[in-house]
C-alpha cells in the first residue's frame, strides 16, 4: 500500500516540476497541432518533423525579425475534443499563428478557434476546398483542393488517355473519398465523359472481388476505373484489378501518393495506375532537392510522404508573411498571409488570389509503370 | 431545536466549495486550463451517470457514448443558428426555423437520450452479463453508423461544426451537482437498495419483491438521461460534433472510470473521473519537451493496472466515505 502512494507523489511531483515551461526568453511561437498518436499518426507525425525542420533552418539562418521561430508541437490524439483544447492551450501560450493537420474534420474543431482569437491558422494537409469558407478569413490551406486534384485527373483521363467511359470506384466511408468521386464524376461529365458503372466499398475491405465482377461484366465496357481510395487500399486494388486480368488504366488522386501502389501488387502489376498529387514525388526543382536532402540529414530517414513537405511549407509560408508584415499582430500577419503571391513551397508555388482562399497550386500527374513512378505533366488551375 | 447533521453540512460545504472554485477558476485561469476543467466536469457527469447503471444494478453497458451521441446531436441541431441551418443543412420545414436557447435544447436532448434507452432497453435488458455488453455495443454501432450516413440532419462523418460555444463552467457545475445529486439520492433510498440487490442477486432480488425488469429498464434510462445531456454540453465545449467522437473508445475509458471507481462508488467515480481525465494533460509538457508522444496514456494504462492488482474491486468498492453517509446506516 505505502509503495503504491509513494508512486503516486512521485508522479505527482514529477508532473509538477515538468510542467513549468522551458522557454526561450525572446521567441516567435507556432502552435503545430498533430494528431502524433492514434489512427492519423502515419500522416501527420511526418508533418509536424517538416514543420520543426523548417523552423530549425530559418533559425540558423538568422530567425525572423531578429528572433528564433519555435513550432510547439501539440498532440491532439486522433480526437476532436483534445483538438479543440490543444487549441486552446496554443492560444493560451500567446501563438502568433497556428498550422496543422491532414485531415479536415480536426482542422474543423481547431480552426475557429483561432479565428475567433483573430489568430491565422493554416492547415498543411487538409484538402477540403470548402475549409477557408466554412472557417472564416483567419484560415489558409497549403494544399491544393480536392477539386483541383480531381479535375486535374478528370482531364487527363479524357484528354490524354482517351478514356470517356469510366467506372468509378469509392470508398464511401471517408468525407475525403466522396469528395474526390463527387468532383471527378462532374469533370467527366462536363468532359463529354459518361460515368458507366459505380461501385462502392468501406475503409479496411481486403476483398474486392464482387467489385472486380462487376467492373468486367460492364456494359459498355469502361475504359478507365476511378478509385478513390486511401494509401490502405490503394496497392490493394490494384493488385486485385491486375490479378484479375484487366489492363484498363486505373487512376485517383493523392490517396495513391505511396509506395504501397507499387510494393503491394509487385512492380509487374503496377502498370498502367495514373494519379493527381501533390508536386513533390519524382520532382527535382531545387527546392525538393535541398528539401530531401535537410529532412535525410535531420531525421536520417528520406520524407515518408508529401505530408512531410506540407508541413514544411506551412512553416515557411508563415515565416514568409511574418517577414513581410514586419510584425506578429494577428491582423497583419492575417493580412500579409492572403497577399502571398508565388511563394516558392516544395509543394509547388503558392498564391491566394482566388475569392476561395484555396491556393492555386499546380498538380501532378504521376503515371505507374512496371513499378516506376513518373510525373507525365503538371496542371496548373484555370481560375 | 433539531441538529443538523454532521454529514450534510459536509454536503453543504463541498457544493459551496465547489462554487468558489468554480467563480475563482473563471477570473483566473485561461481558456485551455478552463477547457481542461470543463471536461473533468463532463467526464464525472459520464462516470457518475454510468455508475448508476453499470454500478448499481451492474448491467454492463458500453452503450453510454451512443445516448451521449444522441443528446449531442439532438441539443446541437436545436441550438444551431437558424442561418447557418439553412447553409449545412437540409432539415424538414418546421426544424429549419428553430434555435432553442441551450437549457430547454439539452433538457430536450437527455429526454431523448433517455427514451432511445427505454426502447432499445426493453428487447436488451433481458440479456445478461457478456451477452448485455455486445448488445449495447451493438447498439453504439447502430447510433455511429446512423449519424454516418444520415447527411441531411448530422453532415456525416465531417459532423457539425461552428457551433455556438454556449457550454461554460457555471453549466457544467450545475449540471455535476445534480447528476450527484440524483444518483446519491438513489443510492441511499430503497430504490437503489433495490438497485443494489439486483446486482448482488437477481433471484434473491426478485423473490423479496423487488421488480426486476422495471427496475433494470429505469437505470438505464436515468444513465442515459445524464449521458445525453453530457452529450450536449460536450458538444458546445467542443464547438464541434462527428459521429467519430462517440467510439468505443471513449465507452472503455467511461468504463474504466467506474471500475477503477469501484462499482455502485459515487465518490469513487468523481474521484476516478477527476483523475482520469487530467493524468493525460498533466504530462504534456512532458511530452513536449522530451518529443516523446503518449507517454501520458503508458502511465494512465500502468496506473490502471496497478490499482487492479492492488485493489481489484476499485478505490472505494461500493462505500462512501464515512463522513458523508449518515450514521444511522
Amino acid at each position: 500500500m505505502k509503495a503504491k502512494w509513494q508512486i503516486v507523489m512521485l508522479s505527482a511531483v514529477l508532473a509538477v516540476i515538468l510542467s513549468a515551461p522551458v522557454m526561450g526568453a525572446d521567441t516567435i511561437k507556432l502552435g503545430g497541432l498533430y494528431n502524433l498518436t492514434g489512427g492519423m499518426s502515419s500522416i501527420d507525425a511526418p508533418a509536424l518533423n517538416g514543420a520543426k525542420l523548417q523552423a530549425k533552418l530559418i533559425n540558423e539562418a538568422g530567425g525572423v525579425l531578429g528572433k528564433n521561430l519555435e513550432v510547439i508541437g501539440i498532440d491532439t490524439k486522433t480526437d476532436q475534443k483534445a483538438a479543440a483544447t490543444g487549441a486552446k492551450k496554443a492560444l493560451a501560450m500567446g501563438v502568433v499563428a497556428g498550422l496543422g493537420y491532414g485531415d479536415t474534420t480536426f482542422v474543423m474543431a481547431a480552426a475557429p478557434l483561432f479565428q475567433k482569437k483573430g489568430v491565422p491558422f493554416v492547415t498543411s494537409g487538409a484538402t477540403h476546398p470548402m475549409l477557408p469558407k466554412w472557417v472564416g478569413d483567419y484560415m489558409f490551406m497549403v494544399p491544393f483542393g480536392d477539386d483541383d486534384q480531381s479535375f486535374a485527373i478528370a482531364e487527363y483521363t479524357v484528354n490524354k488517355l482517351g478514356a470517356k467511359k469510366v467506372a468509378v470506384w469509392t470508398d464511401n466511408s471517408m468525407d475525403f473519398t466522396k469528395a474526390l468521386s463527387k468532383f471527378y464524376k462532374q469533370r467527366i461529365t462536363e468532359l463529354g465523359g459518361t460515368i458507366v458503372l459505380e461501385d462502392f466499398f468501406m475503409m479496411g475491405d481486403k476483398d474486392f472481388s464482387a467489385q472486380i465482377a462487376r467492373l468486367k461484366n460492364a456494359d459498355p465496357a469502361p475504359e478507365a476505373v476511378f478509385v478513390s481510395a486511401i494509401p490502405n487500399e490503394a496497392g490493394l486494388t490494384v493488385k486485385q484489378i491486375r490479378e484479375a486480368g484487366l489492363t484498363l488504366p486505373i487512376v485517383s488522386g493523392d490517396g495513391f501518393d505511396t509506395e504501397l501502389v507499387t510494393t503491394v501488387p509487385g512492380d509487374k502489376l503496377a502498370n498502367d495506375v495514373y494519379f493527381s498529387t501533390h508536386t513533390y514525388r519524382e520532382d527535382n526543382r531545387p527546392e525538393v532537392l535541398a528539401f530531401v536532402k535537410a529532412y535525410e540529414k535531420e531525421y536520417n530517414r528520406p520524407p515518408e510522404n508529401a505530408f512531410a513537405a506540407l508541413g514544411f511549407d506551412a512553416v515557411g509560408l508563415i515565416a514568409d508573411a511574418i517577414k513581410r508584415a514586419n510584425s506578429t499582430d494577428g491582423k497583419a500577419l492575417r493580412d500579409a498571409l492572403a497577399a502571398t503571391k508565388g511563394f516558392k513551397a516544395v509543394t509547388g508555388e503558392i498564391s491566394y488570389t482566388r475569392p476561395s482562399g484555396v491556393p492555386m497550386k499546380g498538380v501532378s500527374i504521376i503515371s505507374v509503370k512496371n513499378g516506376k513512378y513518373k510525373v507525365e505533366e503538371v496542371w496548373y488551375p484555370k481560375n | 431545536m433539531k441538529r443538523i447533521p454532521l454529514h450534510q453540512i459536509w454536503y453543504f460545504v463541498f457544493v459551496l466549495s465547489g462554487a468558489v472554485f468554480v467563480f475563482i477558476a473563471r477570473s483566473t485561469f485561461n481558456e485551455y486550463i478552463l477547457s481542461i476543467i470543463n471536461f473533468v466536469g463532463i467526464y464525472i457527469i459520464l462516470a457518475v451517470s454510468l455508475n448508476i447503471t453499470n454500478g448499481f444494478t451492474g448491467l454492463f453497458s458500453l452503450g453510454h457514448p451512443g445516448f451521449m451521441a444522441i443528446g449531442g446531436y439532438m441539443t446541437s441541431v436545436l441550438t444551431f443558428p437558424v442561418a447557418k441551418k439553412a447553409m449545412f443543412l437540409e432539415l424538414p420545414g418546421w426544424l429549419s426555423h428553430l434555435a432553442l436557447p441551450f437549457l430547454p435544447a439539452l433538457l430536450i436532448g437527455g429526454v431523448c437520450a433517455s427514451l432511445t434507452a427505454f426502447v432499445i432497453g426493453v428487447p436488451v435488458l433481458r440479456l445478461r452479463g457478456h451477452y448485455l455488453a455486445v448488445a449495447t455495443l451493438g447498439f453504439l454501432i447502430i447510433v455511429q453508423v446512423l449519424i454516418t450516413n444520415w447527411e441531411s440532419v448530422t453532415r456525416g462523418p465531417l459532423g457539425m461544426n461552428g457551433l455556438p460555444a454556449l457550454t461554460h463552467l457555471w453549466w457544467v457545475y450545475a449540471w455535476v451537482v445534480i447528476t450527484l445529486y440524483v444518483s446519491w439520492k438513489i443510492k441511499f433510498s430503497s430504490y437503489g437498495r433495490s438497485m443494489l440487490a439486483i446486482r448482488e442477486d437477481p433471484l434473491a432480488a426478485q423473490c423479496v419483491g423487488t421488480r426486476l425488469f422495471r427496475t433494470r429498464v429505469v437505470s438505464l434510462a436515468l444513465g442515459a438521461f445524464f449521458a445525453g445531456i453530457a452529450g450536449g454540453l460536450w458538444a458546445h465545449l467542443v464547438t464541434a460534433i462527428t459521429p467519430a467522437s462517440f467510439s468505443l473508445v471513449l465507452a472503455f475509458h467511461i468504463v474504466v472510470m467506474v471500475v477503477v471507481g469501484g462499482s455502485g462508488s459515487i465518490s469513487g467515480a468523481f474521484v476516478a473521473a477527476v483523475l482520469f481525465s487530467t493524468i493525460t494533460e498533466l504530462f504534456r509538457p512532458l511530452e513536449e519537451s522530451l518529443d516523446a508522444y503518449g507517454i501520458g496514456e503508458i502511465l494512465m494504462a500502468l496506473i490502471l493496472i496497478l490499482i487492479l492488482i492492488y485493489r481489484p474491486t476499485g478505490i472505494f468498492g461500493t462505500r462512501e466515505p464515512g463522513f458523508l453517509t449518515a450514521k444511522s446506516t
